[in-house]
């Protein structure tokens, strides 16, 4: 037994010394190596290259997490030494890294060095900022267009939608898809999906109100989103529900399965990016029958659609902080927008690269007016507001959860949406009743002292909605209010 | 039909079932590493249009067709460092295990019941609670970024010392006691009389161990910041970029990573059902 101990300890030490032995270690030349926590797909390559050539003296080295899972960043910068530059992939990932102290605050430093909100996409402004403090500078900015398969649409013989598509028209469309798919004995489905975030955007929705005290989940036009969620899903089935999807889908996770229906001809509409586009070499023939044109938006409002951007911003425990600096006037350099234009990787960070459909041209799309309809939707994007009341990573759990509720016929879109906003007030209310620093942000916000009763002498305002087009008359849900 | 044998038939149709829904993924994984991305969300176990390409391109012997560009991915340096990190692992973990295992089932000193039940009383602890701890430990060594920040922190185990224990225990005491009438100190006894008996355990905690570490994914990936160091589940995120994830080709790589999984279990798996099932006999 000891000769089989000695003889396997060997063996493993042989293995470890193989091991040291062929590792490659940095060379002593004087370049300062940095992290970058992000995805390691393969352009970044191509990017970490150009960051070189444009700073020799600096090297930066992708440190890959786990998807949307913090675990690894948090504790590593729990323990300070988390990588330099972190990319930040919406603004409640955000907010979480900004009150856990891990951001620095790129204010003093942005307009000198270059990388400054108004270096980006007016639409995104808002996402880099946390009370009128900037953290954070795109690394690619993704808007949401409504993409179609012409071969599902000529194959069913229905029309293909509109360039001002209205969700009455899609719900037409959706049927007559279904009707036809139905006669030909095919399974497809007509919209992979519409999730509750995009519907309240194009309903002029938010999440809370203005000051963040009280939660706008509540509005008539969060109540019609998710009404129109439920419509499109179980009364027009032009999303499928979660068993339909179930039985056509072999793949799980965010994306996956609704870019693999829509690319496998058995989706005929899909609210996607621009980063979509470099999947079509998988597919070949889809390029040339493919459709672009922007989210459905409802009769007496303006097409709005949501708008995010993966953003990268500097740990401030880093002890090369201000040498990452330096990758952000990366990011916001002209070369850096090129890149991610030649890649597809969404829309590139500096507007000066991308004015037309004909400047985001590449391989994967060559078609001008296509990449014309990904810019178009920049505008009058929104993304959803936060509240500095309340940990906003909760209000998302909760926000899906209530979703869930109304997908699976728990709760009425009314009474989930209720039940959100007043559990959301609850925990704002336990919120400002145990932290101090809360009680003075009250202060700042309102002009009054924080007190229990708080609530009786601030009454909740009536929702104001966004986007209004005052030619086209009320919504169908005020309509439907009205006496 | 006898009453017998009808129950026999129906407990083997039972046990048919049970095992096509275990296989069935295992089926599914194999035949979507045969596929091409069009293909790769259907349901058809059998690929419409076979192809082998996306063996090269996990191999890095051929560029991804989605980006036109070679992965990068260094499949063998990190097939050897799971195989490396597993052996070592396992190696240390057995061997401190047996003596810990030694000395709780074996010697008598103070204490040392209570001792146990305050060291198995760690497994119930949720390693989450404890990363952040453990992490900050591995960084005061500067143990960041080594194979042995890897391999020292699994090196002792609580379920390892509890099952070899048990094992020890159900070995006649009378067997120490001759040894020791014939001179023999605690080395001797646990190299030369207990050890040899507790084979069967000490196997079967080697491929648990093995297969354990084989598969370990959050501790290398919160460890480890180059890609040189990675084992291979930490190596295959690559393939699930923002860009997408390339199932067909995650397939390919899983398929080729499990092989060591499956040839140690094959080998070994009379031994490892041996050794359960003799570690539960005595408490």
């Amino acid at each position: 037994m000891k000769a089989f101990f000695i003889g396997a300890a060997a063996l493993a030490l042989l293995l470890y010394g193989i091991a040291q032995g062929t590792l490659s270690r940095p060379p002593d030349d004087g370049i300062i190596r940095m992290r970058w926590a992000t995805d390691p797909n393969p352009a970044r390559v191509t990017q970490l290259s150009r960051f070189s050539q444009m700073f020799p003296h600096l090297e930066v080295t992708v440190d890959p997490g786990l998807g949307g899972d913090q675990t690894k960043l948090i504790v590593q910068c729990a323990t300070g030494t988390g990588p330099a530059i972190i990319d930040i992939y919406d603004h409640i990932q955000m907010a979480s890294l900004v009150d856990a102290g891990v951001l620095l605050d790129l204010t003093p430093f942005a307009k000198q060095m270059g990388f400054d909100p108004s270096r980006t996409f007016e639409s995104v402004r808002d996402q880099l900022m946390i009370d009128g403090r900037q953290y954070r500078f795109p690394c690619n900015i993704a808007t949401s267009n409504l993409l179609y398969n012409k071969r599902v649409f000529d194959r069913l013989g229905v029309p293909y939608p509109s360039d001002d598509v209205t969700f009455d028209e899609l719900i037409q469309i959706g049927k007559a898809l279904r009707r036809a798919a139905r006669e030909r004995r095919e399974r497809v489905i007509p919209l992979a999906d519409m999730n509750f975030i995009v519907l309240l955007i194009a309903h002029g929705g938010q999440f809370f109100q203005q000051d963040g005290l009280y939660s706008s989940f509540d509005s008539e036009a969060a109540i019609a989103a998710m009404q129109m969620r439920f419509d499109l899903m179980h009364k027009h089935g032009v999303i499928p529900t979660s068993v339909e999807a179930a039985t056509v889908s072999t793949q799980g996770g965010w994306g996956g399965d609704s870019l693999t229906w829509f690319s496998g001809d058995r989706a005929a509409m899909i609210l996607i990016g621009r980063w979509y586009t470099i999947q079509l070499p998988q597919y070949p023939g889809l390029a040339e029958r493919l459709g672009v044109t922007g989210l459905p938006r409802v009769p007496g409002l303006l097409r709005m659609s949501p708008i995010q951007t993966r953003a990268a911003g500097i740990n401030r425990n880093s002890p090369y902080w201000r040498e990452a600096l330096n990758f952000l006037v990366y990011l916001a350099s002209p070369e850096y927008s090129e890149l991610i234009v030649a890649d597809g990787d969404g829309i590139p960070p500096s507007p000066l690269v991308a004015q037309t459909g004909a400047d985001l041209v590449n391989r994967f799309l060559p078609n001008a007016e296509l990449q014309q309809a990904f810019l178009d939707a920049t505008i009058n994007a929104r993304n959803t507001n936060l509240s500095s009341f309340i940990e906003n990573g909760l209000v998302n759990r909760l926000m899906w959860e209530a979703q869930g509720f109304v997908d699976n016929r728990i709760k009425t879109p009314r009474q989930a949406l209720t039940d959100l906003a007043d559990e959301i007030e609850r925990r704002i209310d336990l919120n400002l009743e145990r932290r101090p620093d809360l009680q003075e942000r009250f202060r700042r916000v309102t002009g009054m002292e924080w007190s229990r009763d708080w609530r009786r002498k601030i009454p909740k305002q009536r929702y104001e909605l966004a986007g209004r087009k005052p030619e086209e008359g009320p919504t169908y849900w005020e309509r439907a209010a009205a006496p | 039909m006898k009453r017998g044998t009808k129950l026999d038939v129906l407990r083997f149709v039972m046990l048919v079932i049970v095992g096509i829904a275990m296989l069935v993924p295992f089926v599914w994984m194999v035949s979507a590493s045969f596929k091409t991305r069009a293909e790769v969300e259907d349901v058809r176990i059998v690929p419409q249009r076979p192809t082998i390409q996306n063996y090269p391109i996990v191999l890095d012997m051929k560029p991804d067709p989605v980006t036109g560009k070679y992965l990068g991915l260094r499949f063998g340096r990190w097939y050897f460092n799971s195989v490396m990190i597993a052996t070592c692992v396992t190696v240390l973990q057995v061997l401190t295990s047996a003596m810990a295992a030694f000395a709780f089932a074996r010697l008598r000193w103070k204490w040392r019941d209570k001792v146990f039940i305050l060291y198995i009383a760690t497994m119930m602890i949720p390693g989450v609670v404890t990363m952040i701890p453990n992490f900050q430990i591995m960084v005061t060594l500067q143990f960041l970024n080594t194979y042995h920040g890897l391999i020292i922190p699994a090196a002792f185990s609580a379920f390892g010392t509890f099952l070899l224990r048990q094992f020890m225990l159900s070995i006649p005491p009378a067997l120490d006691e001759a040894a020791r009438i014939d001179g023999a100190r605690s080395g001797t006894i646990f190299w030369d009389v207990i050890l040899p008996l507790a084979r069967p355990g000490l196997v079967a905690l080697a491929i648990l161990t093995f297969l354990g570490t084989y598969q370990s994914f959050y501790w290398p990936l919160i460890m480890l910041n180059q890609d040189q160091f990675y084992p291979m589940g930490v190596g295959l995120l690559a393939l699930d970029s923002t860009y997408g994830r390339q199932t067909e080709l995650i397939m390919a790589a899983t398929v080729m990573n499990i092989v060591p999984m499956i040839m140690v279990f094959a080998i070994f798996q009379k031994h490892l059902v041996k050794g359960l099932q003799l570690g539960g006999v005595k408490g």
